[in-house]
């Protein structure tokens, strides 16, 4: 199935629902929906399995258009099509929700709402999601009138207890990242040692940021977005350099590409023995933390060596690269590398044989295939349980369609997958990265760009360490985004581990986040044990410890 | 014993200071093993004092709501018992400073009076969850408690006696790791997790071992427990070390004995991945205690046909 | 009698700050960070770096801590809970703030969810700068502090590893 197929099967399903379609770019259908309309639009691309639901941009198009703007994009292969909504611009416009049929759209839907004020009729859980608790009500920070001054802090309102009854409630502190503390985002509903439910609610990092790049330019964008994480720093400057230059419609040298795929590679190979020394001291095993996390340092050695950089290499402009391969980086590179890949290969070999390790992680969070479907996971977590989903196959962007990657899944769809499937990954990245340093191509590494950007819409994605990460960029012609949306891979994967979470034990949750490789606000929260009459809180640490102990693992 | 010389054994030495101070040389040596096994430097050998002393020096923050007694008496009530046992104890490889009979039944209780302590502190938390963490701690001690103690049961079986002494006596002419290895083996084991238990502090990153036990205390109230644990590691080690590794005879030869085995402890630690523990405490009670009660019984019945 | 009282006094200072300045035990507090700064920290752990050479330990429980080692940017959120940590823990207590998010609020500054400076929350003892700043910049930063309790005083300026002080 070619992307142009694929878009002419897309038009075919949503013709009946269709007030007009467009065609902004090769692989994109833009189709404008009626909001009553908009849950039988979905409901027919997902009988007929067209594509998975990647991100719902909300917009405020102005004071002069007077409207609202909700985009559904949705995903197949390289091809997106994408059902706009228009709302009148009040203080709460109503659209139907489509969580009932794509549950990870609950966390797009309560975005929606509080940033844009956008009330979505049904949704599980309108509770907010991003913004403080001290946020004043009917201020939406998206609205183009919104002024800095209209968020001063107000009283909380107080939280709503969520419906349960007699059960006790535990809000753990989230993923990784050790020794932070921070109050109550994630609900899981306990009865006894079996959870039966699971919510969530972040914002300990959100900063903003998204109103933000409309207030800045295009260039000085690309130093924001790079903080956005500090771990896949790479991806998101190369998502946002990419949706540029395809909307000023400007090539990039191939040297270029090729040396941002290089960097990705090498971000990948990071991130994933961060991520192995991470899950290590969640299970217990601080040797095998400090371990990878050794090896890591060769790569951070080469990063730095290439780039000037450990963290937040900044190495794309936007038309090229900053810095170049020469002789002696390609030589640096090969030594690290037949360092790193016999080093991976022994992690591979402990992650999948070591006794103690396979009793926390070998028939944990089993998800099948049609779960992974049905709960949009995205990167790893989705591969493990056998989901071919890879941006890097399906709308291979940059230098990949020369240097292609082949994609590692795993049947099993439980945690011991998961850690499979990321260290194969890294052998596979590893040969990759040798390819592209033994036949770069010769030519510039970055080319002219203009300073004004021609009014256009976009749509970028790119596969970091953790998933698909999908970029909206909006231009007015001028110096800065008209709207950018973001959308990070842990996000959706949320949905995969709060739903999988049920039915397992508590001891059992520290493995089960740390296996989809949290990312995004990764800050550790609180646990409330809530009994009929009192709440206690439980740190990070100690849910950790107690996972520990259950499993009668010391060090 | 006179009045004088009794004080100056109980405050100087073999134990109070002296007993304090072994006790940070073993913390130290097993800090700085597990880091060596980590690939890393590890801690100065004056860190454990350094951490004592600052301790000792920072302000105690009581939290509302808890009871006085409780919070201040424990850390106290846990650190007599440690060194109390010590007493009795082969420490620094002479002979025990007290001893009568039965006194291996006692020590091995006021050993295990520190643990109890601890989680009669995390009760008192105010914290609910302190009082999970305090369960499930003293649940594990359970676990471990009882192969240990059958482990140490062993050799005094053969030597026929409950008295420290007179079985410490017996080891030397009979080294009783290789008469009883089982026991050996689940000696080192119980004895790994009776000093894992919480709060044994871990040299690395954060590691809360006590899910909320100790969380509240500060200062003073640490600072004793801390003393406690190491004072415990010590006394254990030279209960395991004189029972299995051929009694107390040379001092100095009876200290690289106990070093060896925290060694063995620290190796255990690092490489816990590798080894095939059993995981789940229900599996511990039943193996840990099965084994050493088979170990028991084959010694009754050696007994009874030699005798 | 009074000097040999003044001398016992300061004998026992001077053992009371060399303890202390040879165990400070950190616990670390993300307040909205990239985690760029806060996988630096944690990578000054591993065997590396190493700073259990110092006889710094992370800790989990504010109450055990003696630095209070801070990142990002102080979201709304955070703030309280930031403020609620640094009072659980016991005197004498340092803080030390890592990277240009905390020190300014770096590339987020002008975003509307943010308070910016940690030292508008917390009375900061150290700037470590730096986006991120290097672990070894990070272990100098935090042992120029140490440099400063040992002699008595608590820095008057910010700290910057690498440049020679003058104070």
């Amino acid at each position: 199935m070619t992307t142009d197929t694929d878009l002419q099967r897309a038009g075919e399903i949503l013709a009946p629902f269709a007030k007009g379609t467009n065609n902004p770019e090769t692989n994109r259908l833009d189709v404008q929906i009626a909001a009553s309309d908009l849950p039988n639009a979905v409901s027919a691309l997902t009988d007929a399995s067209w594509g998975f639901l990647s991100a719902i941009t909300g917009m405020d198009l102005g004071a002069e258009a007077n409207e609202l703007e909700a985009l559904y994009h949705f995903c197949e292969g390289a091809a997106v099509t994408t059902l706009r909504v228009h709302l009148p611009r009040v203080d709460c416009p109503e659209i139907p929700s489509i969580s009932d049929k794509i549950p990870v759209a609950s966390f797009f839907e309560r975005e929606l709402g509080e940033m844009l004020g956008v009330k979505v009729v049904g949704t599980p859980d309108p509770s907010r999601l991003f913004l403080p608790d001290d946020w004043p009500a009917g201020v939406y920070p998206l609205r183009q009138d919104f002024k800095l001054e209209q968020a001063a802090s107000v009283e909380p309102e107080k939280t709503p207890e969520p419906g349960k009854v007699g059960n006790k409630f535990i809000i753990p502190i989230g993923p990784q990242h050790p020794a932070l503390k921070e109050p109550g985002h994630f609900e899981f509903a306990v009865d006894g040692e079996i959870i039966t439910g699971a919510r969530m609610r972040l914002g300990y990092v959100h900063r903003g940021i998204e109103k933000a790049t409309e207030e800045r330019n295009w260039i000085q964008n690309l130093y924001l977005l790079e903080r956005i994480c500090g771990i896949c720093s790479h991806t998101h400057t190369s998502a946002y350099s990419q949706g540029v230059e395809q909307l000023a419609q400007v090539e990039v040298p191939q040297r270029a590409l090729a040396i941002r795929e290089l960097v990705a590679g090498l971000e990948r190979i990071h991130s994933h023995l961060l991520w192995l020394g991470i899950s290590a001291h969640e299970a217990g095993f601080d040797t095998l933390f400090m371990y990878s996390w050794r090896d890591r340092e060769t790569v951070m050695n080469l990063l730095e060596e290439i780039t000037g950089n450990r963290v937040n290499y900044s190495i794309c402009l936007l038309g090229g690269v900053k810095q170049d391969i020469n002789a002696e980086h390609s030589a640096s590179i090969h030594k690290a590398l037949d360092y790193l890949e016999e080093r991976i290969r022994y992690y591979l070999h402990i992650v999948t044989s070591d006794t103690s390790f396979l009793q926390r992680t070998r028939g944990i969070g089993t998800m099948s295939l049609e779960e992974a479907k049905r709960f949009g996971a995205l990167g790893p977590t989705a591969r493990a349980s056998g989901l071919k989903r890879d941006v890097r196959l399906d709308a291979p962007y940059g230098a990949y369609k020369r240097y292609p990657v082949s994609i590692i899944t795993d049947e099993r769809g439980d945690l011991e997958a998961r850690f499979a499937v990321r260290m194969k990954e890294l052998l596979v990245t590893c040969f990759t990265i040798r390819t592209i340093v033994d036949n770069m191509p010769a030519g510039e590494i970055a080319t002219r760009f203009p300073r004004k950007i021609p009014a256009g819409e976009t749509v970028s994605r790119v596969e970091a360490p953790r998933g698909e990460v999908f970029y909206y960029i909006k231009s007015g012609g001028g110096e800065s985004p008209v709207r950018l949306k973001i959308r990070t891979p842990s996000l959706c994967n949320w949905t995969s581990v709060l739903n999988k979470a049920v039915g397992h034990q508590l001891a059992d949750v520290p493995m089960l986040i740390a296996g989809m490789d949290p990312c995004f606000s990764c800050n550790d929260r609180m646990v409330t044990v809530r009994r009929k009459n009192d709440s206690h809180t439980m740190t990070w640490s100690e849910l950790r410890e107690y996972g520990i102990k259950k499993y009668g693992q010391g060090r | 014993m006179t009045t004088f010389t009794a004080l100056l054994s109980l405050m100087f030495f073999p134990a109070g200071i002296t007993l304090i101070l072994s006790g940070m040389l073993y913390e130290w040596a097993d800090r700085k093993l597990v880091a060596r096994f980590q690939n890393r430097v590890g801690p100065r050998w004056f860190q454990p004092l350094a951490d004592t002393i600052k301790l000792l020096t920072k302000e105690e923050i009581k939290p509302q709501g808890l009871n006085s007694l409780l919070f201040y008496g424990l850390p106290v009530v846990a650190l007599t018992g440690a060194l109390t046992a010590a007493l009795y104890a082969p420490i620094l490889g002479l002979a025990p400073v007290y001893s009568f009979p039965g006194d291996l039944i006692v020590t091995l209780y006021l050993l295990s009076l520190l643990t109890m302590c601890t989680g009669l502190a995390g009760w008192n938390g105010s914290s609910r969850f302190s009082l999970i963490g305090a369960t499930r701690s003293l649940t594990q001690l359970f676990a471990y408690e009882a192969p240990f103690l059958l482990a140490l049961l062993g050799p005094a079986m053969a030597a026929n006696s409950w008295v420290i002494k007179d079985v410490s006596a017996y080891a030397e002419s009979h080294w009783m790791v290789f008469t009883q290895p089982v026991g050996f083996v689940i000696a080192l084991i119980g004895l790994m997790g009776k000093l894992e238990l919480p709060p044994f502090d871990a040299p690395e990153a954060e590691t809360e071992i006590v899910a909320g036990a100790l969380t509240e205390y500060s200062g003073r109230g640490l600072a004793l427990f801390h003393i406690g644990k190491s004072v415990e590691l010590v006394v254990a080690v030279s209960l395991v070390t004189a029972f299995y590794l051929g009694g107390i005879g040379n001092p100095l030869l009876f200290l690289v004995k106990t070093l060896m085995i925290v060694f063995l402890m620290a190796m255990l630690q690092a490489m816990l991945t590798r080894l095939r523990i059993d995981q789940t405490v229900g599996m511990w009670w039943r193996f840990g205690a099965l084994l050493a009660l088979l170990q028991i019984l084959v010694l009754v019945l050696l007994k009874g046909w030699l005798a | 009698m009074n000097i040999q009282q003044n001398y016992i006094n300061q004998l026992m200072e001077k053992i009371t700050t060399w303890a202390r300045v040879n165990s400070p035990w950190a616990i670390h507090f993300n307040s909205g960070s990239c985690n760029g700064c806060d996988i630096e920290i944690l990578a000054t752990l591993t065997p590396r770096y190493d700073v259990e050479r110092f006889g710094i330990k992370l800790r989990g429980s504010p109450r055990h801590a003696d630095v209070l080692i801070c990142t990002g940017p102080v979201t709304r959120q955070a703030r309280e809970r930031l403020l609620r940590t640094y009072e659980q823990m016991p005197e004498p207590k340092f803080v030390v703030a890592v990277g240009s998010c905390g020190i300014s609020g770096g590339v987020f500054q002008g975003c509307y969810n943010i308070v910016g400076h940690i030292d508008e929350v917390l009375p900061v003892d150290a700037f470590i700068p730096g986006c991120p700043p290097r672990p070894e910049a990070i272990i100098d930063g935090i042992v120029k502090l140490l440099v400063h309790i040992q002699s008595g005083t608590r820095p008057a300026v910010t700290i910057k590893p690498g440049v020679q002080e003058t104070a």
